[in-house]
């Protein structure tokens, strides 16, 4: 098991005014295994992807990467284990606008005793497989949004972490840039062997991936294989556990 | 809830991002207030002998101070808005019109900068006191310090910030109506230039500005010699140096910096690394877009370490300079006079030794003399007064040498008096003789009234009489003194002294201590002037710079959030950032120093007999204090970075 967390509690607020937002969350992670992680506005589910990510803190429970629980560690030793070992794609891109797209996908590598030809390799490696080559020389500001989160899934991936975080990665896009990102996220997952977690509240975008979790209110509802299911069924399967996850049903009882 | 309790409850909430803007509003109003009630301080003024020097010094400099401050309360507003523009857009959004929205900011400014008036007009008032009792020690006049108020001074302190305020409430409003609601709510998102690949252009005037300034220092060095030959030149290069520094420094921030940080870069083919990306890379495009507030700190700072370093050449060398001026405490014309107040003084107590001496003037020419120089009286050679060694104690001449006193640094321009050139003593007759400048001082033998600014030959009593054998007194040479009569105080020179022989119906005289507290009084005040308008630039250009630090910091605060959710500790960004401000407050400081040491070692001689150390001095002095606003500034970003996450 890759990642294991196990009764993740996590609240905010003071003494007096408390709100507790995941309420006790088990969640296991192969290695090279592609979750998604999906809920309705609220259900906690970015929070619990930042305290998996440690981003954030728990205030209980334990989070174990390849049998190493990181909850008890210093916030400069939990950033040296994020630089090592965790990759991350955000919605909103998040590439620094002053540096070139090489610059910003190398970043991650500038903290490694790693020769210049070796990093060049993996730049390259990485850059073609997401067909962002020929934009090397640009500036965030010169393209376009699909390209810019192609970038910045080459920056995940280019260290070989172990886990990529990724937060509604598709959020932004329009829906064939979206699928392409998928798609190539798809084939990274699947060639470098690399788990992926992802947050999102798209049933397409979920239907990318191996296995979906589905998030209530703090809890995990239920989740669901894709197993030898194809796309399509996969997708309408997702839409079906949505549809009983939200209000409506609620409101029927 | 109306609008008035919104704007007071905003306000108080908002008091705490004013801080350093009511502060430095504060400064400003106490700096100008201070400086005027100076100018109108009656008392101080009939206890200075230069006050109409130092009334008018003072006007200028409260002018200058005036065009500071409104450019500096402009510059400030603007940041202060364009911080606020979430809040506006909201005002707007929830229904509130344009004229309601200025209505808050007028309000909320009213209350900001009427407060800060009283404040400061208060400071000030005790800052004036201060200021005066440090004039007063400086310039060595003894006076009690009065805690009078000037109510002129206040009134038109009153008056100007009230025009200030006039021009901040156009500027809202402009702001306002050039803004529309959509601009308001994406204004943070749209970053201050679009980042673009370094082009040709770019690079070819980077070079460009660099070369510029290169040859405004190189023809700043060569001013002087240059404007001897011909005189008509030096408005005209004093003229092309300013346009060739000031365009080229514009042009340095505007593409040389990106350049060669840019030149950097490329060298690590996208091999960046954390620091690089929040200093080398984000400086490369800020620094462009901020060209034009750099180049006018980066002139600014040059023009005000300049005339601070120069007026304190100036105070620095007074007593040097009296030594090669009056190096008596007493010169009178006759040994009468002499003798009468040598009487006059034996009876109150004081015994004096006279100097009775004689010099005679000689023709000299120099080998290797500037021809041009003087062009008009060449080949006669310079007139030069000459005195035997056997006149003056502590010299002693062979008699193939010739010592050279009394010479000024100025003289560097005229003559060539380095030690080892020959030198021939020449009369209309065919008299000639050759002998060898051994040293050189800028002690005198003579006082320059005796010399007319000439330096003095002191030659062995051989050679004098030799030449007196040989002199040849032309008419016109014949009106001029050729004698000495001076004496000094034995107990020491002292103000009663002074007083005592200072009457009108004494014989005159020139005296050391009278000279010398002229001199201290016009320099020190013009060094105080100087020295007061160069604290409020440096005061106000640090304001600024902290300004847009905090401003680029609030703006580049998702960037230090995905750093350190990528995993870069706080440390290493913060190294990062130290590396920002080293460049960012460093090179308008140091391009700043560089063209004041070009400019004060173009002209120093002017002004006082030594360059170095006042200059270095000055410039020490300013650095520590600019660098307070680095210090500030990273604190600042030390703040927001740990917040990020």
């Amino acid at each position: 098991m890759l990642l294991k967390a196990t009764n993740i509690k996590k609240s905010y607020g003071n003494k007096f005014n408390r709100t507790e937002v995941l309420k006790g969350i088990d969640l296991n992670l192969k290695k090279g295994e592609f979750v998604t992680i999906m809920g309705a506005s609220g259900s906690g589910k970015t929070t619990l992807l930042n305290v998996l990510s440690s981003i954030d803190k728990v205030t209980s429970g334990h989070i174990y990467i390849d049998n190493f629980d990181f909850t008890t560690l210093k916030d400069k030793e939990l950033a040296d284990f994020r630089k090592k070992d965790l990759g991350f794609i955000f919605q909103e891109y998040n590439l620094l606008d002053t540096l070139t797209v090489k610059e910003n996908i190398m970043l991650p590598l500038s903290i490694r005793s790693m020769s210049k030809s070796e990093a060049e390799n993996q730049f390259e490696t990485i850059a073609s497989q997401l067909g962002i080559s020929d934009l090397k020389n640009k500036y965030p500001s010169q393209i376009s949004g699909g390209q810019a989160q192609r970038t910045s899934a080459a920056r995940a991936f280019i260290h070989q972490p172990k886990i990529i975080f990724a937060d509604e990665p598709t959020g932004a896009l329009d829906s064939k840039s979206a699928s392409d990102l998928l798609k190539k996220l798809q084939q990274l997952n699947e060639n470098l062997n690399t788990s992926v977690l992802m947050v999102t509240h798209d049933a397409t975008a979920a239907s990318f991936s191996h296995r979906v979790v589905f998030l209530k209110d703090g809890l995990v509802y239920t989740s669901l294989s894709r197993g030898d299911m194809s796309q399509d069924d996969y997708y309408s399967e997702i839409l079906d556990t949505q549809r009983v996850l939200g209000g409506v049903l609620d409101e029927s009882k | 809830m109306n609008l008035n309790s919104l704007i007071i409850k905003n306000f108080t909430r908002n008091l705490k991002n004013y801080a350093l803007y009511i502060f430095a509003l504060v400064f400003s109003v106490a700096l100008f207030f201070s400086l005027l009630t100076l100018t109108f301080d009656e008392k101080a003024g009939e206890e200075i002998s230069q006050s109409t020097a130092m009334n008018a010094l003072f006007s200028v400099g409260s002018v200058v101070i005036v065009i500071i401050i409104i450019f500096f309360v402009m510059f400030a507003n603007l940041i202060f808005i364009k911080r606020r523009h979430r809040e506006l857009a909201l005002y707007q959004l929830i229904g509130m019109n344009k004229s309601k929205v200025f209505r808050i900011l007028l309000v909320e400014n009213f209350i900001i900068y009427f407060g800060s008036l009283v404040l400061g007009i208060i400071l000030g008032f005790f800052i004036s006191r201060l200021l005066l009792m440090i004039l007063m020690k400086i310039i060595g006049v003894d006076l009690m310090v009065e805690m009078s108020f000037s109510m002129v001074a206040a009134l038109t302190t009153a008056g100007v910030f009230v025009f200030i305020f006039i021009c901040l409430l156009i500027q809202n409003r402009i702001f306002l109506g050039r803004h529309q609601l959509i601009d308001l709510l994406k204004l943070n998102k749209v970053s201050e230039s679009s980042q673009r690949p370094i082009g040709v252009t770019t690079a070819l005037f980077g070079i460009l500005g660099i070369v510029m300034v290169a040859v405004g220092y190189f023809l700043s060095s060569q001013m002087f010699d240059m404007a001897m030959e011909m005189p008509v030149l030096l408005p005209i290069l004093m003229l092309g140096i300013l346009f060739l520094t000031i365009v080229g420094t514009y042009l340095i921030f505007k593409c040389g910096v990106a350049l060669i940080l840019n030149f950097f870069r490329k060298r690590k083919a996208g091999h960046v690394n954390v620091k690089d990306v929040l200093s080398t890379t984000s400086i490369m495009f800020k620094m462009r877009s901020n060209a034009f507030l750099l180049t006018i700190i980066t002139v600014i700072t040059a023009i005000s370490i300049t005339a601070m370093s120069l007026s304190y050449i100036n105070f620095y060398s007074t007593e040097k300079m009296l030594e090669s001026t009056e190096p008596y405490d007493y010169t009178v014309e006759t040994s009468e006079d002499i003798d009468f107040y040598e009487d006059m003084l034996n009876d109150e107590g004081y015994s004096i030794s006279r100097y009775e001496k004689e010099f005679l003037l000689f023709n000299v020419q120099m080998d290797n003399q500037m021809e041009t120089n003087l062009a008009s009286q060449d080949i006669e050679g310079i007139q030069y007064p000459i005195v035997s060694d056997a006149d003056f104690e502590g010299y002693d001449v062979s008699e193939n040498e010739v010592y050279a006193t009394g010479t000024m640094a100025i003289l560097d321009f005229f003559t060539d008096l380095e030690a080892g050139t020959p030198m021939t003593f020449t009369t209309t007759e065919g008299f000639e003789k050759t002998v060898q400048v051994s040293k050189v001082y800028s002690e005198a033998v003579l006082p320059t009234r005796l010399t007319f600014g000439m330096p003095t030959l002191v030659v062995d009593d051989k050679v004098y009489k030799e030449l007196m054998e040989n002199e040849v007194v032309s008419e016109i040479d014949a009106e001029r003194p050729t004698e000495l009569a001076a004496f000094n105080i034995v107990e020491g020179d002292n103000e009663d002294v002074l007083e005592m022989m200072d009457k009108e119906e004494n014989p005159a005289f020139s005296s050391q201590q009278m000279s010398y507290n002229e001199m201290i009084q016009t320099s020190g005040i013009l060094m105080f002037v100087l020295g007061y308008l160069g604290f409020a630039f440096l005061l106000t250009s640090g304001c600024i710079l902290y300004f847009k630090q905090i401003d680029e910091c609030e703006s580049e605060k998702g960037s230090y959030q995905v750093l350190r959710k990528l995993g870069f500790t706080n440390n290493e960004i913060l190294r990062g950032l130290v590396n920002k401000m080293v460049i960012s407050f460093g090179i308008p400081l140091f391009i700043g120093l560089l063209h004041s040491i070009f400019a004060v070692r173009s002209g120093w001689f002017i002004f006082g007999v030594e360059m170095w150390r006042p200059t270095l001095l000055v410039m020490l002095i300013y650095t520590i204090l600019y660098s307070i606003f680095a210090l500030m500034s990273l604190l600042y970003y030390k703040k927001t970075v740990s917040k990020s996450l």
